[in-house]
């Protein structure tokens, strides 16, 4: 009998479920090596220092360069993006945010560059461009680079030496120790004889780590809590890390996952991601948005700054 | 010297009123701290804007439900800054440029001469110093305010039982009297009128106080004054009743250096202090003051001094020719005034005979029962206080044996409290009115002033008080007058007091208009003052400080007095 179930995100965030409708998409994977493939507990000890790593993004105007003529007028975009980490000190009790490097890019498409002069106090924008013209692929472009500044802090704080949980999947897969934190479920990484292991997880338990050769990733789902009225995927996630790391220390990461991800799951009424937006990460976002400063200030500097091209 | 703490908020206006200030990670401030701010005003210059600390803050920014204060405090795992403000009110912009200071502006704490700046000490010809702020640094008012020169008067309110009115007026009074560095002329000759209406605790100013103790010593001398107890007293309280001939006065716990005062029916006639038999607000309603009045001025004309008893008087008519001066020998069976129930019944044999009819130059055309309800207070006086008034050598108050006179009054009921008062508030003011001089300067200090100048009804005492109230401060009587609610005090008294300071309030009462000079975070506070911190109000400071006074190192109850060596010692 299917069983309806609401999901406690907010509707405009989506779901924590998306997947696609072809499972052929999906890459072959082959499970690790630790033994029988059933739902597994561990009580890891807590590293002194976790850093999460996040971004945010935001359109601050939206740009048209018009060559007149014949010519169509060339979609653009000028946005900001934040990208931060919070250091959790879990012995001490104590949070704080690391660096915020926070960038701003002009993106035209047609591959057209356009110069902005810095548009006020400490505002510079950095173009880019995009080869097609439609306004996804600008957001795209826009989007990557955040994506880039992403992964380019999670890597400066591994190498650091600090213990890293990205959010969302990681993209330069050295050998340091670093977990990718994916929330939203877009394809189902199990095949069908595995897949069963799901429903039968406990809140704090894991999967067995599972290999996934193509993409050069070790990977594993993990349950968050248990909760009332949920259904078979309820406050399921997955971590990953590169192949690089060796069994050893993915294991060793999915234990720490395992013990620290779901002392982090946050309530539905603080967040509208709930449970799988993590706490850490969900201040340190409203930190970011913050720094992105004041949306109607920025575009008026813009709007300023593009009137100096024009003359 | 002055040292940053902090910046002036950036995310909400600031105001030539108030400002709030971003408190550094390493730095504090505290309620009543002071802190100037520099702006460079395009086209002015720079502008200072001082202010003092009127509430402080802490939050945490990045916290928007309660319960995330566990996940920061507790569990660590969100991330939030701990953010410190102060909520300042300005007290001082100088040059006189009413802007807002900047956001982000540096705002430091204002120590030494910019702490003086902030409390327009250097704009105060005598600054005196009236205590202690919360930076231990003393607090001035400016005596030009007090003195009479451009204000007078000093208004006092608080809850009783913490002792805290008499304290600081008896501080106020040794500052005053112990810094004539300061005071200047204006301490020449200065005179202290003090009434003891409770307990005997103003019968030991001249003891020094065992208690005393080494901090209160560092606080006095930080005031400038050396601490130990009022030089130059003199004690006064009225005769115990039925003690025979012996004059002997009616104290329980002291009676040496104690003198018994009283005055004499000549004294009584001369000085009009009938009116002040008459003060209970419910003698106003019927006509016995029109009789009063008109018997007091026949007295007056009528009394001749009697020959070989000083102070004693009989009454004869005017029309028979005899002189002020003159001194009769009484006749056979001629009634001889040598108390106030001699008194009475001379009085009554003119308005209210036993028989014929009375008097009309004594009693006017009024109704036979008014005269008859005169007679009986006149009477009833003559039981509750008649120990005040008998023939005999003179024993009036001096007020000029010594800086500080104290009249205890406490054995006395309220009628005798309030005509030892009403007698002496006249016969101070009378004097100063008659030389016209603000100099030398007469203090008085009166406690429940709400029983004297009650806001409702009429009395002798409140006419009085009222008329010192706006014309005493350029006759030099100045009033200290101390209330536990200035609600019930009648509004020409408290007006007219520049000086307004208060202790511990009623939290009902904190409300009440009369305390409309308080900020309001200072109104919430008034509940909660400790005895010894009082909020100063003065017209050359827009805003009310809080300061503290420190232990008196006089005695105010005979368990506290220092004797000289234990006096069992070696028993």
């Amino acid at each position: 009998m299917p069983r309806l179930v609401v999901e406690p995100w907010s509707a405009e965030y989506g779901g924590p479920l998306d997947f696609e409708t072809d499972p052929d998409e999906a890459p072959a994977v082959v499970p690790g090596s630790e033994g029988p493939w059933e739902p597994m507990a561990s009580e890891a000890s807590l590293p002194s220092v976790i850093a999460f790593v996040d971004g945010v993004r935001r359109p601050d105007a939206r740009l048209t360069v018009d060559e007149g003529g014949s010519a169509l007028p060339i979609p653009g975009v000028a946005g900001s993006y934040a990208v931060g980490a919070v250091r959790w000190y879990p012995e001490e009790c104590r949070s704080e945010f690391d660096e915020i490097r926070i960038e701003r890019v002009v993106v035209c498409g047609e591959g057209a560059k356009v110069e902005l002069p810095p548009v006020g106090p400490g505002l510079v924008y950095t173009s880019m461009s995009s080869p097609e013209r439609s306004v996804q692929s600008l957001v795209q472009t826009f989007h990557g680079a955040m994506r880039v500044a992403e992964d380019d802090l999670a890597e400066d704080l591994a190498r650091a030496g600090y213990l890293v949980f990205a959010d969302g999947p990681i993209n330069t897969l050295s050998a340091l120790r670093k977990v990718g934190y994916i929330k939203t479920h877009r394809v189902s990484y199990l095949p069908p004889e595995l897949i069963g292991i799901i429903p039968e997880l406990g809140g704090g338990q894991r999967t067995p780590f599972f290999r996934i050769p193509d993409y050069k990733r070790n990977s594993w789902y993990l349950r968050l809590g248990d909760f009332a009225d949920g259904h078979s995927w309820s406050g399921v996630v997955r971590c990953e890390v590169a192949h690089a790391v060796g069994d050893e220390m993915t294991i060793e990461l999915a234990n720490i996952s395992t013990t620290v991800l779901p002392m982090l799951g946050s309530e539905p009424f603080r967040d509208p991601r709930a449970p799988q937006n993590l706490v850490p990460i969900a201040g340190l976002e409203r930190e970011l948005r913050r720094r992105l400063g004041a949306a109607p200030l920025i575009h008026r500097f813009v709007t300023e700054a593009v009137q100096q091209v024009a003359v | 010297m002055s040292d940053a703490v902090g910046r002036v908020v950036a995310h909400r206006h600031s105001t030539t009123q108030e400002f709030r200030v971003v408190i550094d990670d390493d730095q504090y401030l505290q309620l009543d701290d002071l802190v100037v701010v520099r702006t460079l005003v395009p086209k002015a210059g720079e502008v200072q804007t001082y202010g003092i600390v009127t509430e402080v803050e802490a939050t945490y920014e990045g916290a928007t439900f309660e319960s995330d204060t566990r996940l920061i405090a507790e569990k660590g795992i969100l991330p939030a800054a701990k953010v410190r403000s102060a909520e300042v009110a300005v007290t001082r912009v100088d040059p006189e440029l009413w802007v807002a200071p900047d956001p982000g502006g540096v705002v430091e704490r204002a120590t030494g001469t910019e702490r003086l700046r902030a409390l327009y000490a250097d704009t105060m010809g005598r600054a005196l110093p009236v205590g202690i702020a919360r930076d231990g640094e003393p607090v001035y008012v400016d005596l030009d305010f007090f003195d009479g020169r451009t204000g007078g008067h000093m208004s006092i309110s608080g809850i009783s039982g913490v002792a805290t009115k008499t304290s600081f007026a008896l501080f106020f009074l040794r500052m005053l009297t112990g810094r004539p560095d300061i005071v200047q002329e204006a301490a020449n000759n200065l005179r202290v009128l003090v009434f003891n209406v409770k307990g005997e605790d103003l019968l030991y100013l001249d003891q020094p106080n065992k208690f005393f103790t080494p901090e209160a010593e560092q606080a006095w001398r930080s005031l400038g004054v050396a601490p130990g107890p009022f030089p130059s007293v003199s004690l006064w309280a009225p005769p115990r009743a039925n003690s025979g001939d012996a004059v002997v006065p009616d104290t329980g716990g002291r009676s040496e250096g104690v003198d018994a005062f009283r005055w004499t029916p000549r004294e009584f006639i001369d000085e009009g202090l009938l009116q002040f038999l008459f003060t209970d607000a419910t003698d106003n309603r019927n006509q016995i003051p029109f009789v009063e009045e008109r018997v007091r001025s026949q007295l007056q004309r009528f009394a001749v001094d009697v020959a070989g008893e000083p102070g004693a008087v009989v009454l004869r008519d005017p029309a028979e020719g005899h002189r002020r001066g003159d001194s009769v020998t009484p006749g056979k069976g001629e009634r001889v005034i040598r108390d106030l129930g001699s008194l009475a019944e001379a009085v009554a044999e003119f308005i209210d005979p036993d028989e014929g009819e009375p008097d009309q130059r004594w009693s006017g055309r009024v109704q036979p029962g008014t005269v008859s309800a005169f007679t009986r207070r006149l009477y009833a006086a003559e039981s509750r206080l008649g120990r005040l008034v008998a023939a005999g050598e003179s024993r009036r108050i001096d007020r000029s044996v010594a800086q500080v006179t104290v009249v205890a009054i406490q054995s006395l009921p309220d009628l005798g409290q309030r005509f030892v008062v009403g007698a002496l508030l006249a016969e101070t003011f009378g004097e100063k009115e008659r030389s016209g001089q603000r100099l030398p300067l007469s203090v008085i200090v009166l406690d429940e002033l709400n029983k004297y100048a009650p806001r409702e009804g009429q009395s002798p005492i409140k006419d009085m008080l009222i008329d010192i109230a706006q014309r005493g401060r350029s006759l030099g009587v100045l009033l200290v007058g101390a209330q536990q609610t200035a609600s019930r005090v009648a509004q020409e008294v408290l007006e007219n007091a520049a000086l307004r300071v208060s202790g511990r309030l009623d939290a009902a009462e904190a409300e009440r208009a009369e305390y409309g000079w308080m900020l309001p975070s200072t109104r919430a506070r008034a509940r909660l003052l400790k005895p010894g911190t009082m909020v100063l109000s003065q017209p050359s400071i827009p805003v009310p400080l809080v300061l503290e006074f420190p232990f008196p190192p006089w005695a105010t109850r005979k368990e506290e007095v220092a004797t000289e060596g234990d006096p069992f010692e070696g028993l």
